[in-house]
């Protein structure tokens, strides 16, 4: 199996107030392509800053990234914007949906941004509206819409990109127990249809049962 | 779709978006009148200064103006009906207003006063001098014994409307002369030196008294203002060696000083109502931007460069402009048009005694200048608000709720 994210020894510290934490101290693991893995451990572990600089929202201190043949380290801004536009998705624990579009708008907003011709653009996003049950719903705004509902929508929107990974942080925590469940299955089988590796965070046992590898962090290590 | 984002994300916050379209609006419009109202003023002392006074401008020998002679009629218009023949073929040329200054006694059998005296054209004057000042009786017009006094002069004369005064001087010869008038008007201008000593009495009895039908000089009406170019290449061509002078020049230190006194002070009010304008989008929009660091983030996070982001804030910042600009000067309009339509009553300007009515002129080139300003103005406004967001990490711009 391919390697997507090659890390060697990624440290990685930030101040709060005059404390200064150390979230990462010297991890190194390889990421396969395809595979689905979950990040998990306890709240300041450095669950949240490993997936951060995974996806580029963080700039490396120390250590480095290679993926898809580039290395992190050093990378330029358009070089960044490029990676976080093309091949990572997102989903956050807020769902970060634009309220003032619908949801169909809201899988389309960055398609556009893509480039993506209209009429693939179309079919993609009324495939993915149809993959995760919201084509009855996709007229609708965001506020107007259950958190379950919501968070599919943030999944369509990050496997239309077609990304090479998507990453998610905590994205069940907002839900509950069997929306979670809903959501996380969603995503691993659209995620093999669609042939994005995933890599979430998350405390919680029901996601650790569909990852096919649990990645346990200590106090910014790996145990 | 960023500007489509834009717009919905205005329309989603209505309350905000029309907070800062009302402020737009209402500095846009502030403008807007302070423009025309400046210009509503200037255009009320031009026309004072050329109703009242000068005319559109006034011709005499070369160098007369700005001249002192002992004999000064040595250098008056010897012939004037020719001048005003050839004057009057000029386009553009509507009135002709000979006159002639000179100095005499004013006499009511009591007491003695000196003062200057004008010769005018009483009957040509009449309807074109329209804005002097009379505060008793009425303007010289076709009275052949007629005579207006300044307020101080006729004061000092003790002279009322219907009076006789008997006018004394030398003729250009040198030999004393009298004519007689009687009082048909009484004005004031504000100037003290001016109204103590300054009389009119018709152009041909300062002709009789003065024993000469030469003339100081020609003070013209033109159909409209601009034309004053026709009037600069006749004396150009002109075989007599004459020179033109505009009102504003002869009225320099009224006119023109007011003119110029208001552009500076309009510039210095502008500046103050674009940086109030400034602040007030600028703290609505950063309140606005701080609320929407999540979606910065999203944005961020998905790939959009700081410029994009920049861009999305930047057109609801135009948009918000455009709709503000465009409200402000349809409001101005409105208001100018109903309201205002009669202008704005103004208190005695100096040298008047009479209230007088401003206009709000508006003109095509104030409402696309203010237009302009407003959006450029809320533009930087929210530029600057959004720096201050996209420069933020987008770890910090996810994690604020």
């Amino acid at each position: 199996m391919d390697t997507i994210f090659s890390c060697q020894e990624l440290t990685f510290s930030y101040s709060f107030g005059n404390v200064n934490i150390e979230a990462l101290r010297g991890v190194s693991m390889d990421f396969q392509k395809g595979k689905f893995y979950c990040l998990s451990g306890p709240s300041g572990s450095g669950k949240t800053t490993f997936l951060n600089v995974l996806g580029l929202i963080e700039d490396i201190q120390g250590g480095d990234i290679e993926f898809e043949g580039k290395r992190f380290r050093n990378l330029k801004e358009e070089d960044k914007n490029y990676i976080r536009r093309n091949q990572v998705g997102f989903i956050f624990q807020h769902f970060n949906l634009f309220p003032v579009l619908s949801a169909e708008e809201n899988i389309e907003f960055f398609l556009v941004r893509q480039g993506v011709p209209k009429k693939e653009r179309t079919d993609l996003v009324h495939k993915a509206l149809k993959d995760v049950g919201l084509w009855d719903h996709r007229d609708k705004r965001p506020l107007e819409m259950s958190g379950g509902q919501r968070q599919r929508v943030a999944v369509a929107r990050a496997l239309t990109k077609r990304p090479l990974v998507i990453i998610g942080d905590e994205p069940t925590a907002s839900l509950d127990q069997k929306t979670g469940k809903e959501i996380v299955n969603l995503l691993k089988n659209l995620s093999d249809e669609y042939g994005a590796s995933i890599i979430l965070s998350s405390h919680d046992t029901m996601v650790h049962e569909f990852a096919e590898e649990l990645v346990i962090l200590k106090d910014g290590r790996l145990t | 779709m960023l500007f489509s984002l834009a717009f919905r994300n205005l329309a989603r916050n209505f309350r905000r978006t029309l907070a800062m379209v009302l402020t737009i609006g209402i500095g846009t419009g502030a403008l807007l009148v302070f423009k025309g109202f400046n210009v509503g003023i200037m255009n009320q002392y031009r026309d004072n200064t050329i109703h009242a006074r000068y005319g559109h401008g006034q011709i005499n020998m070369k160098g007369y103006h700005n001249s002192v002679y002992e004999k000064p009629w040595k250098h008056w218009i010897e012939d004037y009906d020719s001048l005003k023949k050839n004057l009057s073929k000029v386009p553009g040329v509507k009135l002709l207003f000979p006159r002639v200054n000179f100095f005499s006694l004013l006499t009511n059998g009591e007491m003695n006063i000196s003062g200057k005296g004008q010769g005018v054209d009483g009957s040509a004057e009449f309807s074109f001098f329209n804005t002097l000042n009379i505060v008793e009786g009425k303007n010289l017009s076709d009275e052949k014994e007629g005579i207006i006094l300044g307020k101080g002069l006729a004061r000092a004369l003790n002279a009322k409307i219907g009076d006789r005064i008997t006018v004394l001087g030398s003729t250009i010869y040198g030999s004393m002369n009298a004519v007689d008038t009687y009082v048909t008007g009484i004005f004031h201008t504000g100037s003290k030196e001016f109204d103590d000593s300054v009389f009119r009495i018709q152009l041909d009895l300062a002709h009789l008294l003065l024993d000469t039908k030469k003339v100081e000089s020609v003070s013209l009406g033109m159909k409209g203002l601009g034309l004053w170019k026709s009037i600069e290449d006749f004396v150009a061509d002109s075989d007599i060696d004459l020179e033109s002078i505009p009102f504003h020049v002869l009225d320099k230190v009224y006119y023109q000083h007011s003119v110029d006194w208001l552009d500076a002070q309009f510039g210095v009010i502008q500046i103050i109502i674009l940086v109030i304008v400034i602040l007030g989008i600028f703290n609505t929009v950063s309140t606005s931007i701080l609320e929407r660091r999540q979606e910065v983030g999203n944005l961020r996070a998905n790939g959009e460069s700081r410029i994009e982001v920049l861009k999305l804030f930047s057109n609801e910042g135009f948009l918000v402009g455009v709709f503000g600009a465009i409200f402000g000067i349809i409001v101005v309009y409105a208001i100018n048009l109903s309201f205002l339509k009669d202008g704005i009553l103004m208190p005695p300007a100096p040298g008047l005694t009479r209230q007088f009515h401003v206009k709000i002129e508006l003109q095509e080139w104030m409402a696309v200048q203010t237009f302009i300003i407003g959006t450029v103005t809320s533009f930087v406004a929210t530029f600057l608000a959004s720096l201050r967001v996209i420069n933020q990490k987008i770890s910090d711009l996810l994690r604020s709720v």
